[in-house]
């Protein structure tokens, strides 16, 4: 669309606004769970709003402390009760039981230290109460202290040296995507130019039987997978009766099985871009370099190829990021040592509703896709630029 | 189109609001077949409600949007007792009254609960293929011999009952593992026992793995329900199950918060912990029941495949409420140890 000389008026700019409203509704419904997301991975309001009369207590007067942590605790509902106790339990185990029956007899507990010890004599551990007065503030970095390994000391400041299992974690979730990103495009290079050169019918075929498993529920594809790789499967079947292997191999529930079924999965998006550039290179001009002298080889290395890179760029890039928020299939076809990030956001989600930690580690997942996402466009304009001058 | 966008959207948000059929949720499969038979059916008749079914995978996070936004879809649901506990304490389930129900001193101890009721007794042990080894495992002690019985092992990956049958292979009596689990020196022993098998260990999601797996030889031990061996035995398949040393946990019904069925919450309680319908619930699919006095309606064939009986005199019972504690945090670290 080229910018037109006339100012928009009347009409044409009522026009334009219809035209854009679409677009700022789909935008404003995209950006907020994003935004919600960003927030739910430092919000603390389930402790810091039910922890007031604590937080405003004096802290060198245990009485005073107990007293207030009492006057809360009446002040919960049933419901706020479970959840403050869900979030200190995510701080220290054991927590949960030690909260939940004190505040259940709140009403009965003698206001002081020495009437909740006498209720439960685990309150005279200090830790109990280190706890709670790290999490009086409605906002908190735990989340983000877990999910990179950087520990939270007592002032409050990030520091290293904690358990950094969910960085192996996004780490491994980048290896597999490149893994897949490059097996995918290695088989569908030359699957797409047989559909964008071949004879109509072949090229037909090809492109049924791909997009046939792109129609085909992914739980089915990958289902089929576990049938053909297992140790008693197809595969494993046919390479005994041969005399290849003398023992079965281990084909699935490790990182073979999980590049397999994923690139399975993601080879028609792939294909499409790829094949699409394909179509719009003219077959003469192979003809035209081989009258000139190239053999085949240097042909496709310097006429042919360079030309598809566009498709190639875009269907990587396709590939690698959807292959970061894989879930299911590699939780099938994987092992534990292959399980991407998706799956601890789900079980996060899911069993322990610790929502916080879910949304800290979608937060690094979705920074993680920014950045490659910035890197990628920063290295196309260099090579524009560079391409331009040379 | 923006008019029809907006309708569509109304309708979806207002449809739930709708007088809708009782909507009862559960695990699927034979488990729901014969729950189906042995308590839905009979409610219906019983209170005159339709019922529809759908599918619950465990978790809180379903029943918690559904409480959150106030759009409850389901109202009666099965779930694994330390979730129900949990849900229970968060707010996500109807208070039930016990009074009204009445026969709560028949149910095994810790089934009558505040917001629900312990119905199915699962037995949660190892099973094998009885023509691959024919010196049978007896024990958990077997379960970790890689040299005596050598090949891989099916285990469902979480620490919850994994944890027990290790230590119990360390020579924990079934009624102190809590007490060893509860210390930090205890955890290191559970994931010592585990750290001899863990190149071995194939890992499964659903039930009806471990079953597959061991009758087409993909692994030659594996961690199971009782029910879902018990059944496959009764198709033909040669499995066994070790009843030694099983760990015997609960799931039980309850209702989701808000429900507008809330009249009919104390008729359908009452309906499963009927021990005429338990026992055909057990007669159909190879769980226990939770009313003691469901025994007697069952032959002792059935008994035979159930947790129950003879089958749990060595049997340990799971804590659910040390699970509620340190869940989250032994969680982590068997992730921590699985991944690495």
């Amino acid at each position: 669309m080229h910018a037109s000389p006339r100012r928009p008026g009347g009409a044409r700019l009522a026009a334009l606004v219809l035209l854009v409203l679409p677009l700022a509704i789909y935008s404003f419904l995209y950006l907020m769970p994003i935004g919600s997301m960003v927030a739910l991975s430092v919000d603390n309001g389930e402790l810091g709003r039910s922890l007031v009369a604590f937080r405003d207590a004096d802290r060198s007067d245990a009485n005073a402390r107990a007293a207030a942590l009492l006057t809360d605790m009446r002040a919960m509902d049933a419901g706020t009760q479970g959840a403050t106790a869900r979030g200190l339990n995510q701080n220290l185990a054991g927590f949960r039981s030690l909260f939940l029956n004190t505040a259940r007899k709140s009403g009965d507990i003698e206001p002081t230290m020495a009437g909740l010890v006498a209720f439960d004599p685990r309150w005279a551990e200090e830790q109990y109460w280190q706890v709670m007065e790290r999490n009086t503030a409605p906002f908190t970095l735990r989340h983000f202290g877990q999910a990179t390994g950087l520990v939270l000391d007592d002032n409050g400041r990030l520091t290293a040296g904690g358990d950094d299992i969910y960085v192996q974690i996004m780490w491994r979730t980048l290896v597999i995507a490149v893994q897949v990103m490059f097996v995918t495009l290695l088989i569908s290079y030359p699957l797409a130019y047989a559909v964008a050169n071949a004879r109509p019918r072949f090229a037909a075929f090809v492109l049924v039987a791909v997009l046939l498993s792109f129609w085909t529920s992914i739980l089915v594809r990958t289902t089929a997978w576990v049938i053909l790789l297992q140790t008693s499967g197809l595969v494993n079947a046919f390479l005994l009766w041969t005399g290849a292997i003398a023992e079965p191999l281990q084909l699935i529930f490790n990182r073979f099985g999980a590049i397999v079924s994923m690139t399975h999965v993601l080879l028609p998006f792939a294909i499409i871009p790829m094949m699409n550039v394909m179509r719009t290179i003219p077959k003469s001009q192979a003809d035209a370099s081989r009258s000139l002298g190239a053999g085949p080889i240097e042909t496709f290395l310097r006429v042919y190829f360079p030309q598809t890179i566009r498709g190639v760029a875009v269907a990587a890039g396709t590939v690698f990021i959807l292959a970061l928020g894989f879930y299911i299939t590699p939780s099938l076809t994987g092992g534990p040592r292959d399980q991407m990030v998706s799956f601890y956001i789900a079980a996060f989600v899911k069993e322990s509703l610790n929502w916080g930690m879910a949304s800290a580690l979608s937060v690094l997942l979705l920074g993680a896709v920014l950045v490659i996402v910035a890197i990628y466009g920063a290295a196309r304009w260099a090579m524009a630029r560079s391409g331009g001058r040379a | 189109m923006k008019v029809i966008g907006i309708a569509t959207l109304c309708a979806i948000v207002a449809a739930p609001v709708a007088a809708r059929d009782v909507t009862i949720a559960g695990w699927g499969g034979n488990y729901q077949d014969a729950q189906r038979e042995a308590y839905f059916k009979p409610f219906a008749a019983k209170s005159g409600a339709n019922f529809t079914e759908t599918t619950y995978l465990g978790g809180l996070a379903e029943i918690k949007a559904m409480v959150d936004t106030n759009n409850v879809s389901w109202d009666f649901l099965i779930m694994g007792g330390s979730e129900l506990q949990l849900a229970c304490d968060e707010g996500l389930l109807e208070p039930l009254d016990w009074e009204a129900i009445g026969g709560k001193d028949d149910l095994l101890p810790g089934a009558a609960m505040d917001c629900g009721v312990g119905n199915v007794v699962i037995g949660n042990g190892f099973a094998y293929n009885s023509e691959v080894f024919p010196t049978p495992p007896q024990d958990w002690r077997d379960f970790f011999d890689r040299d005596k019985f050598p090949g891989k092992r099916g285990v469902n990956n979480t620490p919850q009952f994994n944890l027990e049958y290790a230590l119990m292979a360390d020579g924990v009596p079934p009624d102190q593992i809590y007490e060893v689990l509860a210390t930090p020196e205890g955890v290191d022993r559970a994931f010592a026992q585990w750290d001899k098998i863990k190149d071995l260990l194939q890992y499964w999601e659903s039930g009806a793995q471990p079953v597959e797996w061991l009758a087409s030889n993909n692994v030659a031990l594996s961690t199971a329900y009782n029910g879902r061996i018990i059944m496959a035995k009764r198709e033909g398949k040669p499995l066994e199950f070790v009843w030694k040393n099983h760990v015997v946990n609960m799931d039980g019904w309850a209702m989701v918060k808000g429900s507008p069925y809330k009249d009919q919450l104390t008729e359908f309680i009452q309906t499963v912990n009927d021990p005429e319908n338990q026992a055909k619930f057990s007669s159909l699919m190879p769980y226990g029941p939770s009313n003691t006095l469901a025994a007697t309606h069952l032959s002792p064939e059935i008994v035979a495949g159930l947790p129950a009986g003879d089958n749990i005199k060595e049997a340990a019972f799971m804590s659910d409420a040390f699970w509620i504690d340190h869940l989250d945090e032994l969680r982590e670290r068997w992730s921590r140890w699985s991944t690495q």
